[in-house]
């Protein structure tokens, strides 16, 4: 069965068939061609496919893009702005992730900086219980975490 | 020495790409009308093919093609070529692949595959290689006697052993017979998942000219090219392999994993671009899994604890196939008995076929194993010698002028292993007191570089109250470690350096960026060897071997050293062409011109290297010159193949030499061990880029933590794996970085690396189990031997020894 659904994904506004049983994940990356967003795993055990929806995270490989009539939805593609004379800004948390040497290989990345937005979001002076929170089961096979540790603590000092 | 490249905690070159979704890893890779491919896998871990049945699959919607392995007449491997790309006649482990469903899209190629009837006639099987070298074993391979392989491989036909390796220095015997206190236990490492975040997976087409292109999540490019080229009858220049982004490998996508399926099943379709990525569950059983290592380790001391004799018999379990597993079998007979000088030395080392998923690379591979008995062996030794277990080994270690089991005898430049334990003692705070790290880096007259990372602090362990001083225990220890790469003795690495009019390069080599930064790292090389800042040298991004140069592959952390080499080797030759030139140009000899700030330089004058890129042009408008390439291309030096009786000879191409400590607290009441305090100290030569080398180093340290305290692949008694997902098969956390992570490296310059630098990517997790268990001895007293020393395992000993002691404290 296919539904309709309208969406908003990084300040763009679609409108969509989908099947019933298509995963957001799915939609962004095999009909949006937004392929930022990654499938570690596809059973919402590691991270790797977060994006927001209404701001909060959620994990796109296991909601159904049939519900996400209506939502906004902000993926890693939509974390830098582009300025208007096309220079690209990359958010505070992309950049401490760089500077820190947050990033390894890469293909976790774009689900810690999406969670870690969204913690900047809610507080600009996230204690380590919060970082947790919204780290928690993000994995990341390469850096052993320390790193990104420090790139979110550092991101939340910029932001200040 | 001042730089300008190197030496620097320059940020990484794909990071930007990496931070804003726009690396493209294989799964991202969208070509128009691509079809799928759905693996079914054999359900059961040995046996006979009868029938497949394929007739309703074939039906289903959307279904292009359902291949089995009946027309692949080949065999695919590398040292040794053993395994089908399909099951032929006989399946040998659960999760083979069996039949390959190809269709539109991925959700009609899985309901196709459920479609898909096979029968087996099924035979005995055999999990454990202790039991696969048992009198009347099924025997998994028939054929091994028949089986290519290279001449420095042994398989015993007739067996299930496809590797015997063996080391001989001095005389056993007379070793044990002189000695006063003969030690020996068994200890094991399971199975355990390399749990890379991204998924394997290859696309392939079939041009309607009979040329194949593949683009594939590997560590190894030119293998895939030279094994398809033989497998499929072409020549090199008809077999195409391009690697995108990896998203981590850890060795699991090294040798060969998914690719001649791929090959082998979109030949069958041709014109179509054919995509197989596998599943999160697959990752377990469909590629590469690491480890599986039983072993005996016998030594003998002298009474002043002089290590004299040592006897290791080392088991693996390699699964179904053996091809990729067949180094570590030889990399852990290189260094089974640890960084040690000892006379009399005896190892057998044994690659085993067993009815489980493929054994291949994983970080380390065959030194985690041989350092887990090893470390664990030196701390139970020192204790019934009564000495010291830091004095027991300062004693016996390796120094220069000291001949390893291999006959090779080390030097100075290969690393100072001595200062690194002193170090790490001091650091984990086992030291008579607490010294400044600095000041014994000076007494030893090495360079050091420190970093202390930090994880969550609510992980900080309160003070341990005097009730609660029952329940909680706190140890530390060390476990020092020394890695040498197992590679092919003319492993090749080369590279290309393209000079551009406006002072910039471009660089191009084969070696594949999985995260340990080797685009940033051979920039800063080729930035430094040519004198311009970093940002002036353009990595190329993807390997292809159509267009970037040979390397061997990216294995046993020997890219900075060896492509390194390369890339410094390609960028002398652009120097030389420059002068050249500019030696036409002053009218006088190359050798009187000098390189610096991006010129060539004759006394006062100079001419940019901008103006030498393509070429001179003389006022009056004539060239000379011409566009300016350079290449360079290194092998290792002097490897050569073992003495085929004493199993020694060159094998080892470098050390890397260091020593890792833990500080753990024990919880006697859950049997939980947390890591507190981790310290590694490595000999790398030289820091090409600290940022990067502390990370490869807190990676490393923490997938070890992983492997020590919790992995394992857990087999029902049918051999398939009942942990297949990352719930049930948990991996580190965020929350299980340790509260303090200690990364020192020393720099001892290695003659033949770029600037002086060694590997170092492995290393971190080498010694890191050994590390936490002898810690755990420390706090409570309990000797473990096998791997992970999960909860359940603890709970047990500490169980055993209370019963033991008929108390139940
Ligand atoms: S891909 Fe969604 S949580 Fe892993
Ligand atoms: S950087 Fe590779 S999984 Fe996190």
């Amino acid at each position: 069965m296919s539904v309709e659904i309208k969406i908003n994904v990084n300040n763009r506004d679609y409108r969509l068939i989908v099947d019933e049983e298509d995963t957001l994940l799915y939609v962004l990356r095999e009909r949006l061609h937004l392929t930022g967003t990654k499938e570690g795993c596809g059973n919402g055990e590691c991270g790797a496919c977060a994006v927001l929806v209404d701001g909060e995270p959620v994990r796109s490989c296991i909601i159904l893009a049939a519900e996400m009539n209506g939502k906004n939805i902000v993926t890693v593609e939509g974390l830098s702005k582009v300025e208007k004379d096309g220079t690209v800004k990359l958010s505070p948390i992309q950049e401490s992730f760089i500077e820190e040497g947050a990033i390894q290989c890469g293909f976790c990345t774009p689900g810690f900086v999406v969670a870690s937005s969204a913690l900047l979001e809610k507080t600009k002076d996230p204690t380590d219980e919060e970082i947790e929170e919204y780290l928690s089961g993000h994995l990341c096979r390469c850096t052993g975490y320390a790193t990104i540790l420090k790139a979110v603590r550092k991101a939340a000092e910029k932001t200040r | 020495m001042s730089t300008i490249a190197v030496g620097k905690s320059v940020p990484r070159f794909d990071a930007r790409e990496k931070v804003t979704g726009e690396a493209v890893y294989i799964a991202d890779i969208q070509f128009p009308g691509t079809l799928h491919v759905k693996v079914v896998r054999s359900t059961i871990p040995h046996g006979i093919i009868k029938s497949i049945h394929t007739e309703e699959a074939e039906k289903a919607e959307g279904v292009y093609g359902i291949i089995t392995g009946e027309k692949a007449d080949f065999l695919v491997g590398i040292c040794i070529h053993d395994q089908p790309p399909l099951a032929r006649r006989k399946v040998r482990y659960v999760g083979e692949p069996v039949v390959a469903v190809v269709a539109e899209t991925e959700k009609a190629a899985i309901k196709a595959a459920r479609l898909v009837r096979i029968e087996y006639e099924e035979l005995p099987h055999v999990l454990n290689p202790l039991d696969a070298i048992k009198e009347g074993a099924p025997l998994i391979h028939e054929d091994l006697g028949s089986y290519f392989h290279l001449p420095t491989f042994n398989p015993k036909p007739g067996t299930n052993i496809f590797h015997h390796y063996h080391v001989e220095k001095g005389n056993i015997e007379e070793g044990f017979r002189k000695a006063d206190v003969i030690i020996e236990r068994n200890y094991s490492f399971p199975h355990i998942a390399h749990a890379q975040i991204e998924p394997h997976g290859a696309i392939a087409r079939w041009s309607k000219g009979n040329e194949l292109h593949i683009y594939s999540s590997t560590q190894a490019p030119f293998i895939v090219r030279s094994v398809l080229s033989r497998v499929f009858n072409l020549p090199s220049t008809s077999v195409r392999v391009t690697v995108p982004y990896l998203g981590g490998g850890f060795g699991g996508k090294s040798d060969l994993t998914i690719e001649p399926l791929t090959a082998y099943v979109a030949r069958f379709f041709p014109g179509k671009w054919v995509k197989f990525i596998l599943t999160r569950e697959e990752m377990y059983f469909g590629s590469l899994i690491g480890r599986g290592c039983y072993s005996t380790l016998k030594m003998g001391f002298k009474k002043d604890g002089r290590l004299i004799a040592a006897k290791a018999s080392m088991h693996f379990a390699g699964g179904a196939y053996g091809d990729y597993a067949i180094n570590i079998v030889t990399g852990a007979g290189h260094n089974s008995t640890g960084p040690y000088e000892i006379e009399n030395v005896y190892v057998d080392s044994y690659g085993i076929y067993t009815n489980t998923p493929l054994v291949g690379a994983y970080r380390g591979y065959g030194h985690p194993e041989a350092h887990w008995q090893t470390e664990r062996h030196m701390d139970i030794a020192a204790r019934e010698l009564g000495i010291d277990p830091v004095a027991l080994r300062l004693k016996n270690i390796l120094k220069p002028g000291s001949e390893n089991n291999l006959g090779q005898i080390i030097k100075e430049s290969n690393g100072n292993l001595e200062a690194s334990i002193k170090i790490a003692v001091n650091e984990i705070g086992l030291g008579k007191e607490k010294r400044e790290t600095e000041e014994i880096a000076r007494d030893h007259n090495v360079r050091i570089i420190k970093n202390t990372s930090k994880g969550l602090d609510r992980r900080a362990i309160p003070v341990i109250t005097k009730k609660e001083e029952e329940r909680f225990a706190v140890g530390r220890a060390i476990a020092p470690l020394m890695k040498s790469p197992v590679m092919a003795t003319n492993a090749g690495s080369s590279a290309i350096i393209k000079a551009n009019k406006d002072g910039t390069f471009n660089l191009l080599v084969s070696s594949i960026d999985m995260g340990q930064g080797s685009i940033t790292a051979l920039s800063q090389i080729a930035a430094e060897t040519l004198g311009i800042p970093v940002e002036k040298v353009r990595h190329y991004r993807a390997a292809d071997t159509e267009v970037t140069p040979y390397e061997w592959q990216t294995v046993a952390s020997s890219t900075t050293w060896k492509a390194g080499s390369a890339v410094r080797k390609a960028a002398l030759s652009v120097l030389d062409k420059f002068k050249e030139t500019a030696s036409k140009v002053f009218d006088v000899s190359p050798s009187e011109l000098e390189v610096r700030d991006g010129k060539v330089w004759y006394g006062n004058e100079s001419i940019d290297f901008k103006e030498l890129a393509k070429g001179y042009v003389f006022p009056d408008g004539h060239a000379i010159g011409g566009p300016v390439i350079g290449t360079g291309a290194v092998v290792p030096h002097g490897l050569t193949y073992p003495d085929k009786k004493t199993g020694r000879g060159e094998l080892a191409a470098e050390w890397t030499f260091g020593c890792q400590a833990a500080e753990v607290l024990v919880d006697r009441k859950t049997g939980r061990i947390r890591v507190r305090k981790f310290v590694t100290v490595l000999d790398i030569g030289k820091a090409i880029n600290p940022l990067m080398a502390k990370g490869q180093v807190e990676g490393a340290v923490v997938q070890g933590m992983g492997a020590a305290l919790n992995e394992t692949l857990v087999y029902g008694e049918d051999g398939r794996v009942r942990n297949a997902s990352l719930t049930d098969y948990k991996i580190p956390t965020p929350e299980d970085a340790p509260e303090e992570l200690v990364t020192i490296f020393l720099e001892t310059p290695q003659p033949d690396g770029p600037f002086g630098a060694r590997p170092l990517a492995e290393h971190g997790i080498v010694s890191v189990a050994p590390a936490i268990a002898n810690a755990v001895r420390d706090a409570i007293g309990i000797d473990l031997y096998d791997l992970p020393l999960n909860q359940d395992r603890l709970l047990e000993a500490i169980y055993q020894r209370e019963k033991g002691k008929g108390g139940d404290k």
